[in-house]
């Protein structure tokens, strides 16, 4: 990038040969993460369309009877094919957690900077409140959340991902704040300042564009944990009601028979562990890329 | 003297939060759509009755007295009110589910002391070698499997398969030992590993981050051999990260209590929060919700005291 | 290989080969490095940053990063190859027989521990003593050896002074009586005249001790103090070896010669011929033949593909160059100064008058203002010098002048009107006319924008031209300072340091401004780079009559560049002067201390500033007073001094007489050291 003379006059090389430098060198990590992400997108996206059984078909074959070539994750109490019901549930997985964590991030961001920037006394309100919000243990928060909400919205996913939002957005703006606090001290902000440049230009300039990176590994390490917290919810029974064939639920309900048949609560188990194990991979592949450092999302 | 004025600050400022955070519970609390009386009282609610219940929860005072009223007996009663489902006094009925929840955590603690530093200790001095990378696979593997997941594996592999352990983990009072650890051991182990896999891996940063230091190198130039270098110099000061971590661990024990507890339906604080949850009775949610913040703050405030004692800058500043 | 008839040497460095790993391949970092030190000597080792010297330096304790590999040499010490024994019993030599001073005490130090607590350490590890009892004894013995009070052995690091954490680091160095001491950079960092008193030291205890050392500095100036022989390395090739008195006369190869002349010279008349470097160590671009070659003046197609091999060539003197017959003899530049004033009668375009400055918590504290009482002005196309201390509210000014920082009593004023205090309250014109330049350009630009954004944002702001005319004007500003349409699309870290501050001078230029606040600008820059953006300063004053308020430390730079120099001290005006009235008689006394304390401009023999106070402005009277080597009894503790005017060209803050002064410039030895308060 560095030698290329006159970029104005010169065509940008090649997109596809700029990825392939790119993905080669790429960390392990990040390579082997993006495959599984790309396997469960595929997967949640056409799983629909190919999955031997519906996700509340019935009577499909023996209840609890096992794995089978026919029901690879088995069947439940009530007939239903475990792995129809999965690959069902996955784009459901898949969309709370990137809708609920990007509306926190966004929220939590806008929130963060601002805070970060103005300082003073605005700062020190909202940080207090900050505090005091992330002080509730996370998942003890997402059930107040869930009843404050009350039963209209009960199940409902719009309420779950606003839960999710609810839950991040305190902590991702600790976050941003910290980022803009640390970036306000440099030089360059304080040449933009010098030449009487407007909080909302020093903001869009200077402030995001340097937090990009922190925000960013910050999105895909709550949005690693997102599923986690969803199953969390609908296993306690607070979060997306049954027959919705979300992991977490579906984990829970076939729990009471793990005696008679273990396979049907470790079909969905894998799922959801392997969804967060690419996610988690790919944002350590991420954050190394982007030189920083993760650190597991405090819970 | 410094290090005191920052303990005092510190103190107050968590006093502060958890006075916002009581007061965030109460709105929360107080917004749930549909009138506490007639929830109590479903199909049986005749106006008269309706009207009893209210004077009797005093629902009829201001929300703003009714919360000083409620913090106010908590403050300098310490009485929580009574549960609107037992109508027990709150206290009572959290107390000895506060003490089942203490002693799980203290076994948990106990084996997640060398499941963390263990790993946390060979990945460093291993750093960038097959055995850090090895483990950092399984660290990360196990950081992605949810808690309740986690539990029911172990309840499968143990319970099912090998049964050594009991499904259900309740508790009798006239528990012997014997019987209290074989009770605990899974649901300990599942909360242990949960927390272990996160701490290792912010040890093993900081430990490397400690070992990095000039002052470390300065050590080794002083012709000391690995081992003082390691006790004398990279230890002490690697003391601070790892009592912030384990100050979040024990914070994380009361949001993993929640889940491990209905895991294994072991009588503790957690199912008591969901249980209050799900029946919302109020006072005890209150209670419960807020208890879990103060321990959060509390184990927080330890940490910090603790790095502030630690620190020479704070201690002896002149 | 040295002397003629050599006494055996101490230690021997020979054919080092050593390497990084960068990626999946080991890049060399080290190659066929080959020197002998003599018992007693001080062997110096210079070089640029990236030259390799402080990863030489490590190769002496058998120290290496994890990431690095010997690919071939040795370290002969006692007949012991350093670079292949067992750790154990590298670990009996370290500390012990070979010690390290290192560069950066503040962080070298175990921050959890006491003073006296880290040199018994060493000494009982290496059984210099016997009980705790005896160690306490002895570490008392050399913090008085290297002039700190026995109190700072129940100190922790933190509590000491930066000069005073390095004395520590040498009295541990110190502590087993070492055969060889390793300094890496050991006053880097540190203010002139602490630089000056840690030289000093080393020198005092090498004449009394008689040991032998490495000296790994980026200043030759300290080496002309301190060693006896110097070693110069260029990207891990060692290029010359001479003895100190002879290379500073006669450099034999292109680069040191280079090197020399690159340095800006507070004497003029001492000042070294020769071409200036020119370009950067790119260790990218390196050729297989003399890895100076592309920089190099004399440099004939061959000298990139023939390796160098050190030649001697005379004795005691050995030169890697092929070409070390046929250099000419070196040209003297002559000193870019322009000097002349042009003085159209409308008036100075900055004024400060008696400027007060502080900050909300000094005031709160009882602590005197950062600074007092500053009346100084600069003219249309002047470049005014503030030269100062860490800590003399030198940058605090330039904070006031951008109005970053309102003052607390006085006024500021720019071209005949009256600056506000605030920022927000300044209109945009006077917020264009008045440019600031920061020390460190990593930090200045924002690492996420495209040179050509840094550089065209202030004329989008400013001048709202067009596309055509945006990009016209923004080229033009970076042809200005010298950097191609190319440069437009690069992000800074495609940059080089000195390419980053000319982006940055650039981005000033765009404004159209008539003032430039230069806050210690070179100071984050290598010798040869430091050379080209002063050259590039120099011109644009000649070239557009830019004023400059130039605020350094460095007064080898002032007399390069300013016409008028102000020495602050403790936030108080100790001298004004023009530049050339700056630097000879007579002097303020702190003035003559900072211009004794340079390193390689001191007269032989010429004694030291006693160290600052710890207690600031505790004097009601001269804020110098407690450290002044010339102090009048009570009258400077007690009674503020005087503001003299002792010239056309000089003014001095001082109670004693000026001929008294003027007679000190003669004979600076009289500056007789006083004990440190």
């Amino acid at each position: 990038m560095s030698d290329s003379p006159q970029p104005d006059l010169v065509a940008p090389p090649s997109r596809r040969r700029a990825f392939g430098q790119f993905w080669r060198s790429a960390p392990t990590s990040f390579k082997a993460g993006t495959i599984v992400l790309l396997i469960h997108v595929l997967v949640a996206a056409t799983g629909p369309f190919w999955a031997p059984f519906g996700a509340g078909e019935m009577r499909t074959g023996v209840p609890l009877s096992g794995v089978s070539w026919l029901h690879p994750f088995g069947v439940d109490q009530l007939g239903r094919d475990v792995f129809s019901r999965v690959v069902h549930g996955g784009h459901i997985v898949i969309l709370l957690s990137l809708s609920g964590t990007l509306l926190g991030l966004v929220i939590g961001a806008v929130v963060g900077l601002l805070s970060g920037y103005w300082g003073g006394w605005v700062d020190e309100l909202l940080q207090r409140l900050l505090e005091a919000m992330i002080s509730i243990p996370f998942l003890v928060l997402a059930l107040l959340a869930v009843i404050t909400a009350g039963p209209q919205l009960s199940g409902s996913p719009v309420m779950v991902a606003l839960v999710v939002a609810f839950v991040y957005a305190p902590r991702i703006a600790r976050m941003a704040r910290a980022a803009a606090l640390d970036i306000v001290t440099r030089d360059y902000v304080l040449v933009a300042r010098l030449r009487g440049e407007s909080a909302w230009s020093i903001m869009r300039r200077e402030l995001l564009p340097n937090a990009s990176g922190v925000l960013l590994v910050e999105f895909a390490l709550r949005a690693g944990y997102a599923p986690v917290l969803i199953g969390s919810l609908g296993f306690l029974g607070f979060g997306m009601k049954p027959p919705t064939p979300e992991w977490g639920l579906m984990i829970a309900d076939n729990r009471q028979l793990i005696f008679a048949s273990p396979i049907t609560v470790l079909g969905p188990g894998l799922m959801l562990a392997t969804l967060v194990v690419g996610l988690n991979l790919f944002t350590e592949g991420l954050a190394r890329i982007l030189g920083r450092s993760t650190r597991p999302v405090a819970r | 003297m410094i290090a005191m004025r920052l303990i005092t600050g510190r103190l107050f400022f968590s006093l502060f939060t958890l006075v916002l955070v009581s007061a965030l519970i109460f709105i929360a609390i107080e917004i749930v759509p549909g009138d506490v009386a007639s929830r109590i009282l479903g199909r049986d609610a005749t106006p008269a009755l309706l009207a009893s219940v209210r004077e009797r929860m005093h629902l009829d005072v201001p929300p703003v007295e009714r919360y000083f009223n409620w913090l106010g007996n908590i403050a300098f009663h310490a009485d929580f009110g009574r549960a609107l489902t037992s109508d027990q006094p709150v206290g009572q009925i959290i107390a000895p589910k506060v003490l089942n929840t203490l002693k799980l955590a203290a076994v948990a603690f106990l084996l997640y002391l060398p499941l963390a530093l263990i790993p946390a200790a060979l990945q460093a001095l291993h750093r960038e070698r097959p055995l850090d990378h090895g483990l950092s696979v399984i660290n990360l593997v196990l950081l992605s499997i949810p808690d309740f997941l986690l539990g029911t594996i172990l309840m499968i592999l143990f319970v099912v398969n090998w049964q050594w352990f009991p499904a259900i983990a309740g508790l009798r009072d006239t528990a012997s030992l014997g019987q209290f650890l074989w009770a605990v051991t899974l649901p300990a182990l599942t909360l242990a590993i949960t927390m272990a896999v996160y701490a290792s891996r912010m040890l093993r940063d900081n430990l490397i981050e400690v070992l990095d230091a000039e002052y470390i190198r300065m050590a080794e130039l002083k012709g000391l051999s690995r081992l003082a270098v390691l006790l004398r110099h990279a230890l002490p000061n690697s003391l601070i990260p790892t009592l912030n971590v384990t100050a979040l661990n024990l914070a994380y024990i009361i949001g993993g209590v929640v889940i491990v507890e209905r895991l294994f339906t072991y009588p503790g604080f957690g199912s008591l929060m969901i249980d209050s949850l799900q029946l919302q009775d109020a006072p005890l949610v209150e209670a419960t919700v807020l208890i879990s913040a103060a321990i959060y703050i509390g184990a927080n405030l330890l940490a910090d005291i603790g790095a502030i004692l630690l620190n020479p800058r704070l201690r002896r500043a002149s | 290989m040295n002397a003629p008839d050599p006494p055996p040497p101490l230690l021997s460095v020979v054919g080092l080969d050593l390497a990084y790993r960068h990626g999946e391949s080991w890049r060399r970092i080290l190659h066929g490095v080959s020197f002998d030190i003599l018992p007693g000597e001080v062997f110096g080792l210079v070089g640029e940053s990236g030259s390799g010297k402080s990863t030489v330096a490590y190769q002496l304790l058998g120290y290496r990063h994890p990431n690095a590999r010997i690919e071939g040499g040795a370290v002969q010490f006692r007949g012991r190859d350093l670079l292949h024994i067992e750790r154990r019993e590298l670990n009996d030599l370290r500390g012990d027989r070979i010690a390290l001073v290192p560069q950066n005490p503040t962080t070298a130090l175990s921050p959890a521990m006491r003073v006296s607590r880290q040199i018994a350490e060493v000494l009982r590890w290496h059984g210099a003593v016997l009980d705790s009892a005896a160690a306490q004894r002895r570490v008392q013995e050399l913090l008085d050896e290297v002039g700190l009070p026995g109190s700072a052995a129940r100190r922790y690091p933190h509590q000491l002074s930066g000069g005073q954490q390095q004395r520590v680091c040498i009295a541990m160095a110190l502590a087993c009586r070492p055969d060889l001491l390793v300094l890496d950079e050991p006053t880097t960092g540190l203010d002139v005249t602490t630089q000056d008193q840690i030289i000093r030291l080393l020198a005092d205890l090498r004449s009394r001790l008689g040991m032998s050392m490495l000296y790994v500095t980026h200043d030759l100036g300290v080496l002309a103090e301190i060693a006896d022989r110097v070693g110069v390395l260029y990207a891990g090739h060692l290029i010359e070896t001479a003895p100190a008195a002879t290379l500073f006369h006669r450099p034999g190869h292109p680069y040191t010669r280079g090197l020399i002349a690159s340095r800006p010279q507070i004497d003029p008349a001492r000042a070294v011929a020769g071409e200036r470097l020119r370009g950067l160590l790119r260790r990218d671009q390196l050729p297989p033949g003399c890895p100076f070659a592309p920089r190099c003046d004399f440099a004939e197609p061959s000298c990139s593909v023939n390796s160098q091999r050190l030649e001697r060539i005379e004795p005691r003197h050995w030169v890697a160059c092929q070409r070390w017959r046929e250099l000419p003899e070196p040209v003297a530049q002559p000193q870019q100064r322009s000097g002349v004033l042009r003085d159209d009668g409308s008036g100075p375009l900055l004024t400060l008058e008696r400027v007060t400055l502080g900050y909300g918590g000094h005031r709160r504290h009882g602590l005197p203002p950062v600074v007092q009482d500053l009346t100084i002005t600069v003219g249309r196309s002047e470049i005014v010098a503030l030269v100062g201390e860490s800590g003399s509210g030198k940058s605090t000014v330039a904070r006031a002048i951008s109005g970053l920082l309102a003052p607390l009593a006085g006024s500021i004023g720019f071209a005949g009107e009256l600056l506000a205090g605030n920022l927000r309250r300044r209109n945009p014109r006077l917020r264009r006319l008045i440019q600031f330049i920061f020390q460190n350009p990593d930090a200045s630009l924002n690492p996420r924008a495209r040179v050509g954004e840094i550089v065209g944002r202030p004329l989008q702001l400013f001048f709202r031209p067009g596309r055509a005319e945006l990009r016209r004007r923004t080229l033009q500003a970076l042809d200005d300072v010298r950097l191609g349409p190319d440069y437009l699309a690069r992000f800074p870290d495609q940059l080089s340091g000195g390419e980053r501050q000319r982006v940055a001078i650039a981005r000033a230029l765009a404004c159209e401004p008539e003032l430039l606040l230069c806050d210690e600008v070179l100071s984050a820059l290598d010798v040869s780079v430091q050379a080209e953006v002063l050259d590039l300063l120099g011109r644009l004053r000649r070239e557009r009559g830019l004023a400059m308020l130039f605020i350094t430390h460095d007064l080898a730079v002032v007399r390069a560049l300013a016409d008028r120099v102000g020495v602050l001290y403790r936030g108080q005006l100790m001298q004004l002067s023009s530049v050339a009235a700056t630097f000879c008689a007579p002097f303020h006394p702190y003035t003559l201390s900072l211009l004794l304390a340079v390193p390689g401009a001191r007269p032989p023999g010429a004694p030291a500033l006693p160290p600052a106070a710890h207690a600031p402005g505790s004097y009601a009277g001269c804020a110098f007073a407690g450290r002044c080597p010339l102090q009048q009894g009570s009258l400077c503790e007690t009674t503020p001094p005087p503001w003299r005017e002792a010239g056309p060209d000089l003014a001095i803050r001082c109670h004693i007489p000026l001929p008294e002064l003027a007679q000190l410039a003669a004979a600076p030895g009289a500056m007789i050291p006083t004990e440190a308060p």
